[in-house]
């Protein structure tokens, strides 16, 4: 889990209300079928609009479509960038960041494969 | 309970069968060759939530291992992404299937093309969604009914016949039949018990059903009797059945006694139902565009799997030729866009294929995984010039690398080439690549006398192209000659007695055609030597 820095505001939040996170995908294969829908199904209860970045591609996709999610085809060790912007995006932004720093709550699924 | 109640049809297929009535219900055909962005927008969308619904029910009863798996499949569905994707292809004038389908693909290539394992096994799961809003989209889901009843209708379509699972009993009545005579060839050849021309009756609730196709006997609500009686007798009835099919001699000779080679043409399934299969060298033509009647078949790769596969179990060790799709000129293409393909000059056959490679790799796969049921062969369709034949064996290459890499099994076919345009007859030196040449006289005769086949004003001059065609055949077959490439002629004349003599004398040893002109061109042969002369015996 090297790499990972703490959800910072970026230079202007206060206007923008834009929120900016950097992480490493320690998930063992990636975020793929069963991560991609707890990742989006999480994005999409936020009004905010939630983007993300795979392993400095500079292409931002929309971090409320799986589908998008799913063609990035993140894995193991691919360094993901979330940035989210509007209501509630340094709330989305911590919940999103925990969600992936936490293996998507593979933990809690009892029983249930990926 | 309700009365028992009898009713008289005219047997086709004989056996016995006692089940649940299926009750038809009359579906409209979802896809038509002409119609508009938006009605093809809606049907896609009605099939993902059809599927969307469905794969709700499936989860809803499955563990939740798998239920998590159906959970993405819906996931994927509802994010309006999905069909964002066919969208665009829809409004540059694909159909829904199509445009679904070539979406998917690119998509599906994503993860196929990953140096990782596990990216590359995500590929499965979007195929997976693929291939069910596909069947949504054709309706074969929901068309198909229950195993083991007995289906009631106005009449019954062969592929509906065909994709049916016969295994647990079960059989067919039909009101009407006179359409029904494929099907009742079918059913046959089956064993599917089947009745026809019984009229329509009224039919309500669950009722039961006992047939005997081979009275033609129909009985709702039969009394325990009545059902006892019935399974007593079944097995003595079959035996009858294929009584009058004489077999056919294996060797076909001249008069002379050479040695010629009869395989058959065949535009459906059911046009080998009968077939001799002894007395024919192989098929030596399927025309793949009859075979499939939609857009969503030409657009199913696993569909079009099934139908090679079946065609090249049913001929074992003996030669199958399948060509590409041959879309344009008469024959439509699954798209709105009607652009040029209905001209004879325009795009249409290889040209067509070519110009929506898509359409080919879709072809090319499900070709490419068939080839290990059987002896396959691919011929490509309105060839004119090498390069259109290098450019598609490079595309099966792709593909089967692309297998490869996903272990599926598979094998490359030889591939040959129709020879039915005029420059390609006398260039053939230049096709050295090919790895068989197959004349299709019906096109040749067309564009050697400039006039249309489906033209009646100038039928007269079309009927006359024969003598023509024999110079260009002489001419031609020397070439394949000094090439070693083997050559067979596959149109309309192969089937003409009229014109075998002909035929003869240009050197051709191999002729295939339609199931039911055998009889008459083997006997044609057997009159004549070699050289197209008439034989001076009997």
């Amino acid at each position: 889990m090297s790499n990972k820095q703490d959800a910072r505001p970026q230079e202007k939040d206060h206007v923008t209300k834009q929120w900016q996170t950097e992480i490493e995908v320690i998930h063992g294969i990636g975020l793929h079928a069963r991560p991609s829908v707890i990742f989006t199904r999480l994005a999409k209860t936020f009004p905010c609009t939630i983007e993300i970045e795979v392993n400095g591609s500079s292409v931002w996709l929309n971090g409320k479509s799986i589908v998008k999610v799913m063609g990035a085809k993140i894995r193991k060790g691919s360094v993901l960038k979330i940035r989210a912007d509007g209501i509630r995006a340094a709330e989305a932004i911590a919940a999103l960041k925990e969600l992936v720093e936490h293996n998507f709550d593979e933990g809690k699924l009892h029983g249930r494969n990926v | 309970m309700a009365e028992m109640f009898r009713l008289q049809g005219q047997g086709t297929s004989p056996g016995t069968a006692f089940g649940q009535i299926h009750l038809a219900v009359e579906t409209e055909a979802m896809f038509s060759s002409q119609t508009n962005p938006s009605a093809e927008r809606a049907i896609l969308l009605d099939a993902v939530q059809v599927s969307i619904a469905a794969l709700r029910a499936l989860a809803a009863r499955s563990p939740a291992e798998s239920a998590a798996f159906l959970e993405f499949q819906i996931e994927m569905l509802l994010d309006p992404e999905i069909t964002e994707m066919a969208a665009g292809r829809i409004g540059s004038g694909d159909g829904a299937a199509l445009a679904w389908v070539t979406a998917l693909d690119d998509y599906i290539a994503g993860f196929e093309q990953s140096d990782n394992d596990d990216v590359r096994a995500r590929a499965a799961d979007v195929i997976d969604i693929k291939n069910r809003v596909l069947a949504a989209m054709t309706g074969k889901s929901v068309a198909d009914f229950p195993a083991g009843t007995v289906f009631v209708g106005k009449d019954i379509s062969p592929s509906l016949f065909l994709a049916h699972d016969w295994s647990a009993g079960g059989g067919v009545v039909l009101f009407k039949g006179s359409a029904a005579s494929h099907v009742s060839m079918l059913a046959r050849a089956k064993s599917v018990p089947m009745v026809i021309g019984t009229g329509t009756f009224n039919i309500a609730g669950k009722t039961q059903l006992l047939l005997d196709g081979g009275s033609g006997c129909v009985v709702l609500h039969p009394s325990d009797e009545e059902l006892r009686q019935a399974l007593l007798t079944p097995l003595s009835m079959r035996q009858s059945a294929d009584e009058g099919e004489r077999p056919c001699p294996t060797a076909v000779r001249t008069a002379d006694g050479a040695k010629i080679s009869l395989s058959i043409n065949v535009n459906d399934l059911s046009d080998l139902i009968g077939v001799d299969h002894a007395g024919i060298a192989g098929i030596g033509l399927l025309r793949t565009e009859f075979l499939m009647s939609s857009a969503a078949d030409i657009a199913n790769e696993d569909r079009q799997y099934g139908i090679y596969r079946q065609v090249l179990e049913w001929a074992g060790q003996k030669p199958v030729t399948i060509r590409l799709l041959d879309l344009g000129g008469d024959k439509p293409v699954p798209s709105a866009d009607k652009g040029d393909w209905t001209s004879f000059l325009g795009l249409r056959g290889i040209r067509l294929l070519l110009a929506r490679p898509e359409i080919l790799r879709i072809q090319a796969r499900a070709l490419l995984r068939s080839a290990i049921h059987g002896k396959l062969k691919v011929m490509l369709p309105m060839v004119t010039l090498p390069s259109e034949l290098e450019r598609t064996v490079t595309i099966f290459r792709e593909e089967s690398t692309l297998l490869e890499r996903c272990r599926v099994n598979h094998r490359i076919p030889p591939i040959g080439i129709m020879v039915e345009v005029p420059a390609t007859a006398l260039m053939l030196d230049t096709f050295g690549a090919a790895d068989f040449f197959s004349f299709g006289t019906n096109d040749l005769a067309q564009y050697l006398t400039a006039a249309a086949r489906d033209n009646a004003a100038v039928a007269d001059i079309y009927t006359h192209a024969a003598p023509a065609i024999f110079r260009l055949l002489a001419h031609s077959l020397q070439i394949a000659a000094n090439l070693e490439t083997p050559v067979s002629v596959c149109g309309d004349m192969a089937g003409d007695p009229e014109c075998i003599p002909g035929l003869l004398g240009c050197g051709l040893r191999h002729f295939s055609l339609a199931p039911v002109q055998l009889v008459a061109v083997r006997s044609q042969i057997a009159q004549f030597n070699a050289d197209g002369t008439m034989a001076v015996d009997k």
